[in-house]
């Protein structure tokens, strides 16, 4: 899997939503690329489109018209048991609201993915505890989510996304629901998936100081990147 | 703990601990109220459900008998293995109240004729040949009755007077047979004709019922035609049918027992279908959110479906173990208590197996409404729901 490169291209992507009889368009004629091993953060109003972005780059929302490609995989020609696979492999997320189960513990919350896979019992344990580890939460392996802090919380979450060894992380607005310290520690997270372990990160934000750990960020407004900024220390 | 699907599954199922108590309540009450009525069916039908006999009646029905001088003209036609002749006695012991069911037969031909149904000795029924008098009780009666062998009782019957125009009937005990099944009905006593049709006042030679054992293979259908043909022109038509659809017409002469047990079962199955279809349906609405993290995370909606599809049979399960353990305890009560109105009164085999049948198709049936949604649940949809 590290031989192939996972960059993510959109091309011509018409994107509209339902609205009462009519259809508003979201994209509508939107082209990006994200290279293989990239940190970018998307910055925007409500409504400009962000998590629609990440909602296709995941394949849990389809273009109207236009192309999805991820490693040279066309996700709008993939069928969605294709495509489910496909995500359990390639794509990691992680939510604003961490959205863990909540009468699973830490681990098992993380080792819910390993589940798909064909990783033993045991094998599952130890990536579990390494995994729990590398979000510093060692000591919380057994703890319930409702006895985690938000930062904690979101930890687990950032663990079960990293779980099944994924490229590409999806984060929708990872600081949201975080105090500041809590919210750099995330950050500082994922800077380290993103350096030290190659993760394409793709993060929706509205914080602005959370776009410093990126090595690019946009601007999206009614659909269309307005702006772009590179990090100076990318 | 190791995390599986099993875990996942009993995870959702106490998460709300009470709900899941209720509903497994609700089931187990539905399938003590089947497990009850059924057994009650089964009572009532007895032995006679899986036999291939036949019965000849008179077609006019009520008391209406016919001759004695039948019987070697039914014995004779092709398809007859054997037959046996039963004259009611429609008698009671010491008080009205207390009616006994009391048949005058010829032992020899209804025990070769009953043999699947009752257990006669070889020794009941020569001391039974032994003495005119002599009758044999079913084991259900004499436990009733606190009767034993060698004991003598008085019988008085509604419609049968001695030749001096006495009703009382004095009898011997011969001997105690038992059922061949514990559904068997055993709640009666038998005669020897030869003594009653010597002693009656009126109807000599006169009997109730023929029954009749064909041979294997014998077209039944055929052969009960061929019985009702017989007789077409005589002064006393006969009714000839299988002894399941007899018993069932006499039972149903009080009430459609089967009809009965349907429609309370019915409407119990149904009530419970909604109410757990209902509750899955909001248990699994209240989890969207969730499901949609599933399947972001991997699981595909086929998976999701046997998890919500698992969470409904493991709580029917539950409620069938509960609904009929309450039934084997209520069973011995009722039995003892209705005794003389359902016999065989017994929590059977068959009726477990058609509860766990019914358990399975019901668990199905209400899990496939929310296990569809869940199939269905578009995932940005449900990441929305909160």
């Amino acid at each position: 899997m590290t031989s192939v490169s996972y960059d993510i291209e959109l091309n011509g992507v018409y994107k509209s939503y339902p609205l009462g009889k009519s259809r508003i368009p979201i994209f509508e004629d939107l082209t990006m690329t994200i290279p293989d091993g990239d940190f970018l953060a998307i910055m925007g109003p409500s409504g400009s489109g962000k998590s629609t972005i990440l909602n296709l780059i995941g394949g849990i929302d389809t273009v109207v018209r236009g192309h999805v490609s991820i490693g040279g995989s066309m996700l709008d020609k993939m069928s969605t048991r294709a495509l489910t696979r496909w995500r359990s492999e390639v794509i990691g997320f992680v939510f604003q609201f961490y959205n863990l189960m909540p009468m699973l513990s830490a681990a098992q919350n993380v080792e819910l993915p390993l589940l798909l896979t064909d990783l033993s019992a045991a094998e599952r344990r130890e990536r579990v505890h390494t995994i729990l580890d590398i979000v510093g939460l060692a000591d919380r392996h057994d703890h319930l989510p409702s006895l985690l802090s938000g930062g904690q919380q979101q930890r687990v979450g950032i663990a079960r996304a990293i779980a099944s060894d994924p490229r590409i992380l999806l984060c929708d607005e990872p600081t949201g629901d975080l105090d500041r310290k809590s919210a750099d520690e995330i950050l500082e997270l994922l800077q380290l998936l993103n350096t030290k372990l190659g993760k394409t990160i793709i993060m929706v934000t509205h914080d602005e100081s959370s776009t410093r750990v990126a090595k690019r960020t946009v601007i999206l407004d009614k659909g269309r990147f307005v702006s772009e900024e590179i990090a100076q220390c990318a | 703990m190791r995390l599986s699907p099993s875990l996942l599954i009993r995870q959702n199922l106490t998460r709300k601990l009470l709900r899941s108590i209720l509903l497994i309540l609700c089931i187990g009450v539905a399938f003590f109220i089947f497990g009850v009525l059924s057994s009650f069916q089964q009572g009532f039908k007895g032995a006679s459900a899986q036999t291939s006999r036949l019965v000849v009646a008179s077609k006019v029905g009520g008391n209406e008998t016919l001759p004695l001088s039948y019987l070697p003209e039914i014995q004779a036609l092709n398809g007859v293995a054997d037959v046996t002749h039963i004259t009611r006695l429609r008698a009671y012991v010491e008080n009205e109240r207390n009616i006994v069911g009391a048949n005058a037969v010829d032992l020899e031909s209804y025990a070769r004729v009953y043999s699947d149904a009752y257990a006669f000795s070889t020794e009941m029924l020569r001391a039974a040949g032994a003495d005119r008098t002599a009758i044999l009780v079913g084991r259900t009666l004499a436990e009733r009755m606190g009767w034993s062998t060698g004991d003598t009782v008085t019988l008085t019957s509604f419609v049968h007077a001695r030749s001096g125009g006495d009703r009382n009937w004095r009898f011997t005990i011969a001997g105690i047979f038992d059922g061949a099944e514990m559904t068997t009905d055993t709640s009666f006593l038998l005669a020897r004709a030869d003594y009653f049709h010597t002693a009656v006042m009126r109807n000599k030679n006169r009997v109730d019922l023929f029954g009749i054992q064909p041979k294997p293979g014998a077209d039944t259908q055929a052969l009960a035609r061929e019985i009702d043909a017989l007789y077409a022109n005589s002064g006393a038509q006969t009714r000839t049918q299988s002894e399941t659809a007899f018993m069932s017409a006499f039972l149903e002469q009080f009430a459609n027992i089967a009809l009965l047990v349907r429609l309370i079962v019915g409407v119990a199955f149904a009530t419970i279908l909604m109410i757990v279809a209902n509750t899955m349906i909001f248990a699994i609405r209240e989890r969207t959110l969730e499901i949609g993290v599933l399947k972001v995370l991997g699981f595909s909606g086929g998976r999701i479906m046997c998890i919500v599809l698992a969470e409904t049979l493991v709580l029917f399960a539950l409620g069938l173990c509960l609904g009929l353990c309450l039934t084997a305890v209520a069973i011995p009560v009722l039995a003892d208590a209705l005794q003389s109105v359902v016999p065989g009164l017994y929590l059977t085999p068959r009726v477990i197996a058609t509860a766990l049948a019914l358990a399975v198709g019901f668990a199905l049936a209400c899990g496939a409404l929310p296990s569809i949604n869940a199939l269905r649940l578009p995932i940005a949809a449900a990441l929305k729901h909160r």
